[in-house]
Parts: C-alpha cells; sequence; structure tokens
C-alpha cells in the first residue's frame, strides 16, 4: 500500500481549497478583522465623560482632517522616515560594498554585522537612551568632550536634536537589513560584465555608477519599500526614548495614535489616526512602486 | 596592433600551479589558437594577457614593453568572453559605445564607430534593442561589435562561440577569421574545439595541465605530432593508436599486437621488445574488399559500423581485438561483418615510445 493511502482523505486532496484554508483564516483573524473593526469603530463618536458611543460616521474623520496634531505628526512622520531611508540606504550599501569580498575574516565580519538585527526596539531604546544620557552617557559625554553639544540641551531633550537622537537608533538597528540585502545583491551579480567593463577602459568608480547601480537598482528600491513601510510605522523607539517629548517635538503618526487611545482612552479616534496612517502608507508606497516599477 | 611575447610565465592558485613556465611568441597582426582540453590552463592564460588574473613569475609583454603590473584598462586590448558579458541594461548601441563613452568621444564620432561596426556584423536593425531581446548568435556579434570598435592591439577571444548551435558555430567562425583578415589585428583565441584551431589559426598552441605541448601551424601540428597527447587532440575521428611490442622478422621491425603485425616506416630508431604506440590516422588506410588485394602490409579487419558522411565513407573495424577506424572515398558498399583489406600508408606513421609517448 503506498503511503499516500494511508494519510486521511482531506490530506491528500489535490483541490487548492484545503491547503488554503489555514492561511487564509489566520489572515482574516488577525489581519482583515482589526482593519474592518477600526473602520467600523471610526465611524463612532465617544462621549468621554458618559463613556458612550454613537454613530457619527463623518464626525472622526473631519476632526482628523481639522487637528493640526495630526498634520505635525505627518511631517514628522516624513521627516522621520525619509531621513532614516537616506541614511540606512547610503550606509548600506557602502557597507555592503566594502565587505563584498572573499578575502579570510569578512565572512566573520558579514555574520557580526546582524547582530543589532537580534536586539528587540525597546531594549534599543532603552541602550540608546543610557548612552545619550546628560551625566554619564557615552554619546552626550563624548559630544560634551568635543565641544559639539552643551549640557545644558540634552540631545532627547531639545526639540531641535530629539528625533535625530531616535533615528540614530534606528539607523544602529535597521543598517544591518539594508547590508544583508545589499549583500546578497551585490553577490549575486555577474562577474564577466564588470571584467569586460575594465577592458573597456572603466575604472572602478565608473563600474560603480555605470554598472552596479544599474544592475542593483531593482533590489535598492525592494529594500527601500520594505523598510520604507516599516518606517511610516515607527512606534517603539519614540515611545521608549521620547514618549513624543519635548513636547510633540517627535510625536509621530502612530505615537500620536498610541497617546489618543492609551492617554484620552478615545478608541474610536485613536483608530481613525491609526487607519490614517494605514492610508499615507498605502498611497506613498503605491506611487513608489509606480515611479519606480518595483517588480516583485 | 602589436606583438605578444610571453617568458617563462608561471600562475598558481594556492599550491596549485596552473601555469609552467610557459613561453609563447605572438607575432604583429597574427591569429593564435590556444587549444586544450578543459583545465589546461588556456583561459587562465588568456586572462593574464586581458590583465584580469595577476601574474604569479616570468613576463608578458605588448611590443617588447612589460605590461605585468600594468592595468587591464590600460593596455588597449579588446576581450570577447565566452557568456557574450554584455550589459544587460543597456542597448546594443551603448553597450557597443561604452568604451568610447568612457574616455569622452565626441558623438559623432562615437556613431561613426558604432554604425561601421554594426555594418560589419550585421547588426544595424538591433542597435536599439537590449541583449535579452536578441538571440545567441546576435549577442555574439554586440560583444565581438564592442570589442572592433575599440580599435584595439590586441584581440582576446575565450572560447567566444562555445554556446551557439552547430550551425551558426560554423557561420561565426568564418565571420572571425573573415574579420581577422580584414582588420590584421593581433588575436589570440581560446578554444577547446580543434575544428576552430584547425580552420582559424595561423598557429595553433596545444596546452595541456599548464604545459605547452607543441605549437605550430594547424598542418605542421595534424601532420607532426610530438606526442601521443597532441596526435589524438587534433583530427577527427581521432587518430588510431595501437599499444605494440616492436618484434623483428628478417631484419625488418614490425609494431605487433596479439600476432597481428603492423609495418613500421624504416629509419625509426627502435629496439627489439621495446613497447610502442602506433599510430595512424583513419584517412591513411587504403580500405578495399577483400578479394582486390595482395600487399604484404594489408591488414584484414572486421566491419562493425558504417557511417556514409557524403563526401566520404567512415568505416569502424575490428582488427586484432582492437577498434580501428578507417575513412574510405570509395563508395564500396560494405556491410557490418564484411572483411575488409586495410593498407597503411607507412609514410604517414606515427611512433610514439611506449614509456614518455614522445613521437620517436
Amino acid at each position: 500500500m503506498s503511503k499516500r493511502a494511508l494519510l486521511p482523505r482531506w490530506l491528500t486532496s489535490e483541490h487548492p481549497l484545503p491547503w488554503l484554508f489555514p492561511v487564509t483564516s489566520l489572515l482574516i483573524v488577525f489581519g482583515l478583522y482589526p482593519v474592518l473593526y477600526s473602520l467600523w469603530l471610526s465611524f463612532y463618536k465617544r462621549n468621554p465623560a458618559t463613556r458612550k458611543e454613537k454613530f457619527m460616521p463623518s464626525w472622526n474623520w473631519e476632526k482628523l482632517i481639522s487637528d493640526e496634531r495630526v498634520w505635525d505628526a505627518v511631517q514628522i512622520t516624513f521627516t522621520y522616515a525619509l531621513l532614516a531611508l537616506a541614511i540606512q540606504l547610503i550606509l548600506g550599501l557602502s557597507i555592503a560594498l566594502l565587505l563584498d569580498t572573499d578575502k579570510k575574516g569578512f565572512g566573520v565580519l558579514r555574520a557580526l554585522m546582524t547582530l543589532p538585527l537580534v536586539v528587540p526596539p525597546a531594549v534599543t531604546g532603552m541602550m540608546f537612551l543610557l548612552m545619550y544620557d546628560s551625566s554619564f552617557g557615552v554619546i552626550s559625554n563624548s559630544l560634551y568632550a568635543l565641544n559639539l553639544l552643551s549640557p545644558t540641551a540634552p540631545i532627547l531633550g531639545t526639540g531641535s536634536t530629539a528625533l535625530l537622537g531616535v533615528i540614530i537608533a534606528d539607523v544602529w538597528q535597521w543598517t544591518p537589513f539594508m547590508v544583508l540585502i545589499m549583500l546578497a545583491g551585490l553577490r549575486a551579480l555577474p562577474k564577466e560584465p564588470f571584467e569586460a567593463a575594465s577592458i573597456d577602459g572603466a575604472t572602478g568608480f565608473q563600474s560603480f555608477i555605470f554598472l552596479t547601480l544599474p544592475m542593483m537598482s531593482k533590489i535598492i528600491a525592494l529594500a527601500v519599500l520594505i523598510r520604507g513601510i516599516d518606517l511610516f510605522r515607527i512606534y517603539d523607539y519614540v515611545k521608549v526614548m521620547t514618549d513624543s517629548g519635548p513636547g510633540t517635538a517627535t510625536e509621530t503618526l502612530t505615537a500620536y495614535a498610541g497617546t489618543v487611545y492609551f492617554k484620552s482612552a478615545n478608541f474610536p479616534y485613536a483608530s481613525t489616526v491609526a487607519l490614517a496612517t494605514l492610508i499615507l502608507v498605502l498611497v506613498t508606497a503605491s506611487i513608489f512602486i509606480k515611479v519606480f516599477k518595483v517588480r516583485f | 596592433m602589436a606583438s605578444v611575447k610571453i617568458t617563462n610565465l608561471d600562475k598558481a592558485y594556492g599550491s596549485v600551479r596552473v601555469l609552467h613556465q610557459l613561453n609563447l611568441q605572438v607575432d604583429d597582426g597574427k591569429f593564435v589558437v590556444l587549444l586544450g582540453p578543459s583545465g589546461c590552463g588556456k583561459s587562465t592564460l588568456l586572462r593574464m594577457i586581458a590583465g584580469l588574473e595577476s601574474v604569479g613569475g616570468g613576463d608578458i609583454l605588448f611590443d617588447d614593453v612589460r605590461v605585468n603590473s600594468v592595468h587591464a584598462k590600460d593596455r588597449n586590448i579588446a576581450m570577447v568572453f565566452q557568456n557574450y558579458a554584455l550589459y544587460a541594461h543597456m542597448t546594443v548601441r551603448k553597450n557597443m559605445a561604452f568604451s568610447m563613452r568612457l574616455n569622452k568621444t565626441d558623438k559623432k564620432t562615437m556613431d561613426e564607430k558604432v554604425n561601421w561596426a554594426s555594418s560589419i556584423l550585421g547588426l544595424d536593425d538591433y542597435l536599439d534593442r537590449l541583449p535579452k531581446e536578441l538571440s545567441g548568435g546576435q549577442r555574439q556579434r554586440v560583444a565581438m561589435g564592442r570589442a572592433i570598435v575599440r580599435d584595439p592591439d590586441v584581440f582576446l577571444f575565450d572560447e567566444p562561440l562555445s554556446n551557439l548551435d552547430a550551425k551558426l558555430r560554423v557561420q561565426m567562425r568564418t565571420e572571425i577569421k573573415d574579420l581577422h583578415q580584414r582588420l590584421k589585428t593581433t588575436t589570440i583565441y581560446v578554444t577547446h574545439d580543434q575544428i576552430e584551431a584547425m580552420t582559424m589559426a595561423d598557429e595553433v598552441v596545444v596546452m595541456r595541465g599548464g604545459y605547452i605541448e607543441q605549437s605550430g601551424t594547424p598542418m605542421e601540428i595534424y601532420d607532426n605530432p610530438n606526442n601521443l597527447f597532441v596526435a589524438q587532440f587534433i583530427g577527427s575521428p581521432t587518430m588510431n593508436i595501437l599499444e605494440c611490442q616492436v618484434v623483428e622478422d628478417n631484419g625488418t621491425n614490425y609494431a605487433s599486437i596479439d600476432n597481428t603485425r603492423f609495418a613500421l616506416p624504416a629509419n625509426r630508431d627502435l629496439n627489439v621488445g621495446q613497447s610502442v604506440y602506433y599510430g595512424i590516422r583513419p584517412e591513411h588506410f587504403n580500405v578495399s574488399k577483400q578479394s582486390s588485394s595482395d600487399d604484404n602490409n594489408a591488414l584484414t579487419g572486421v566491419v562493425k559500423v558504417v557511417e556514409p558522411t557524403g563526401p566520404e565513407t567512415h568505416v569502424y573495424l575490428t582488427l586484432a581485438g582492437q577498434e580501428l577506424c578507417a575513412i574510405t572515398r570509395d563508395r564500396l558498399e560494405l556491410r557490418p561483418g564484411d572483411e575488409v583489406q586495410l593498407q597503411p600508408d607507412l609514410s604517414q606513421v606515427h611512433v610514439f615510445d611506449g614509456d614518455s609517448k614522445n613521437v620517436i
């Protein structure tokens, strides 16, 4: 008797539905349902005093449009995402180029490079919080010693530097991800066109500009897309390191949604802000995919 | 244009030596083919000449100027790679113009050169296509176009035809030879295909295991192989080789195997009892049907397979327990199992020493 015949009938099905069922139900329960629930919630107006909710479909959305804190948060989210993305992309590609060699010892370096990725983001936030501390933090004290920063204006406590402080933690944690993707791309490039180019008279820099970058463009676009979507949803670093402060200097959209939810307990409006983040990510990502012709 | 000279060239990867003290002279304007089985070091040698591999020892000279440490981009060479190595994101035109774009040639000269190359190679209709939209043969031509627009001192070809189908290969072979006759640029061409080597080369360099076994014109190598390896590597169908003992009968030496005697050419320095390889090319047998010959040296074989190719017929037969191939231009109407008589042309018999495998 064949092994196949020993299995229950539904495990040998050649129809796609039984196989799609488990993952589809997971997606529905943990993906689709929360989104639809938020959407439904956003159509209610909550009365904080009575803690009652009343069906008023446009109330929260109108409030969203007229809420200045939302527009500030959108601006901060974009600043955060674009700045962090640019730094991570340039650093990631540069480090990948340096590590793209078969020389001895570089395998270990490539492995060590991934270490920040396994640290939980909240722990990274705490770590940088300690390093930024104005009395014993190694980063702050070094900057004071170099006269680049004054102890009267702590990094995370000053409106102009707080966002950068959070971005640096993000860069430390996520640049390795860029390095990994870029390295995979670089290692997969064929060698011959580069040899042909060097015979054609190209310098190393010219090869990089005319061959490496165009040949890597699809990989770069994909990495930017993945990281970009992630960056728009930034929450952990802001929550742990500055809690949106000082004032609202580091309040991103998700951080604002969190504040509305946990501090004001206005669940319908918090859902609306969260949905606004989703819409922002979808629109931005779609434009990016269209403009840069990203293919999966 | 330039001559290329190689003296005592060495190369090792780690502890593995891949080239051993090579010496080679390629005269200006010559077409030299490096021929050998895979792993013989021919591609490594070519890449060293190109400047893509470092030199382990010895010298490479272009026009008597040492270029060992000159970067590939400064050697003024052009190379055609086995898998074409085209720039996949550039059109045919941009692929061909790339080198000129790098050294900032003006647009007019650039267009003229690309148009000249594309008309030579029949690529006029494809200039604005991407490599992926071309067939293998067309890609190969783009790779050649990229090489010829540079007006290089030396052309290097690394098995450029091995990815093409048989018919295209023959056609491109002729095109490359024609191109060389027109441009007269010094060319070094690597292949493992002895037919390519024979048909294209002014000079063939046969390599094995990092050594040069023999070099000379194609016919020199075909007619007078230095050793057993060269004898077997050149020619298709390959030379018949029989492992024999020298025996004497009435003051005449014979090569003997399984009590069958093969006549040996005179004036060879042989000792009785010496083990030798007796080599003869298929076309140097005179094949006749059993009855028609009474020559002393004639041998009798049994036909196994008959392969008519049109102008000639390849006859595979068994003789003294050995398989032999003979080629005849006569239409003998042979069938498997027929007995035939073979007369070796004594002036074309090669005898190789059993130990050193060098020609005697």
